[in-house]
């Protein structure tokens, strides 16, 4: 099941820093397990994640399967304007995850 | 007077290890890890605090009830309520613990079936149900009808077993704070389960976590819930009375 915790100050300066914190739930299946009919279990795992704010891509991360279960990742941006943040993970198997968060800057 | 400051601090150092007190099981983790446990933009067993909140309020499939409709404002109605378990259940006389308690209550008045011990659902009810008592003290009642069930757990506590031939109270009495396979020991207080065990990249139970200690020594598994862990773990809890509830936790 996936779920999704996105920590963002609750206020941001123009042109100031700000942390952006996540952290996703989801099992990481790096696969390769007997099925138990002869098969093999596939690689399941969020191959890829990133976040635009401001019309840019501000951040990337492709993971694979040494990253642990319930991945945290944690990257600065520089706040340039009241706006969404848009997450989106990609999944092994094509289905993708999309969460927002709100940065105001003052 | 000059030398007093210096020497408190060397005996609030020493303390621990002196000690005969017994202390939670985040004592023993990694300031790190620590860290991770209390900042909830980081641990994520509050993912399945989360997951249980909400089948706290589901309707049930059927026009069923939902948690919600009885137990109306958990947070207030239901804090403390972990920790006064495991109890004895008055009508049946069996012992019950949280997971037991939810069971019954899915099976028997909302006529649902049952989720079974170790799933997702059971753990995030559970978690969910136990972080409203965080900060609580634990307070299980281990005289009257509990009794027997406190003695048969203290007895399986002092009881060696396995191939190593060990029993609980040698490590966890005896060797608290010392080095087991890359982690420190604790004194075996089940205050922070369900937690998030790095071992199992998941949430599970404190039985799954005996489970892995009986394994540990070579000793039979028992079943999820079975009359030996559910003793144990009252006596657990009893040894625990006093230490705050920390669910969700984290631990190696």
């Amino acid at each position: 099941m996936f779920n999704a915790r996105i920590t963002v100050p609750p206020q941001a300066k123009a042109g100031e820093p700000v942390e952006i914190k996540v952290l996703v739930r989801h099992p990481m299946d790096r696969g390769g397990q007997s099925d138990g009919k002869g098969g093999i279990v596939p690689r399941k795992i969020l191959n890829r994640m990133t976040a635009t704010y401001a019309g840019a891509e501000i951040f990337r991360i492709d993971m694979n399967t040494g990253v642990a279960a319930n991945p945290f990742v944690s990257f600065c941006t520089r706040a340039v304007e009241t706006g969404d943040i848009v997450f989106e993970w990609r999944e092994d198997g094509g289905a993708t995850y999309t969460r927002t968060a709100r940065l105001t800057v003052a | 007077m000059r030398l007093s400051l210096p020497l408190m601090g060397l005996l609030t150092v020493m303390a621990p290890a002196q000690a005969d007190e017994i202390v939670s099981g985040s004592t023993f983790l990694s300031p790190e890890l620590r860290r991770q446990q209390d900042d909830p933009t980081r641990n994520p067993a509050w993912f399945w605090v989360d997951q249980g909140r909400d089948l706290f309020a589901a309707k049930r499939s059927g026009g069923g009830q939902a948690c919600l409709d009885c137990h109306a404002d958990p947070a207030t109605s239901l804090r403390g309520a972990a920790t006064h378990y495991p109890q004895v259940d008055p009508s049946s006389g069996k012992l019950l613990n949280l997971e037991g308690r939810i069971e019954q209550c899915r099976v028997e008045r909302q006529q649902q079936p049952a989720f079974g011990y170790e799933t997702a659902e059971m753990l995030s009810l559970t978690a969910y149900i136990a972080s409203l008592s965080r900060g609580l003290p634990m307070s299980v009642r281990t005289d009257g009808p509990a009794q027997p069930f406190f003695e048969a757990g203290k007895a399986f506590y002092e009881r060696r077993q396995g191939q190593l031939n060990l029993s609980c109270k040698q490590c966890h009495d005896g060797l608290v704070g010392q080095k087991l396979r890359g982690d420190t020991i604790s004194h075996g207080v089940g205050t922070g389960y369900p937690a998030y065990r790095l071992e199992w990249n998941t949430v599970g139970s404190l039985h799954r976590r005996l489970r892995a200690c009986s394994l540990g020594v070579r000793a039979t598994q028992f079943d999820y819930g079975s009359p030996e862990y559910l003793a144990l773990e009252l006596y657990l809890a009893g040894r625990a009375k006093g230490l705050p509830v920390e669910t969700p936790a984290m631990r190696r």
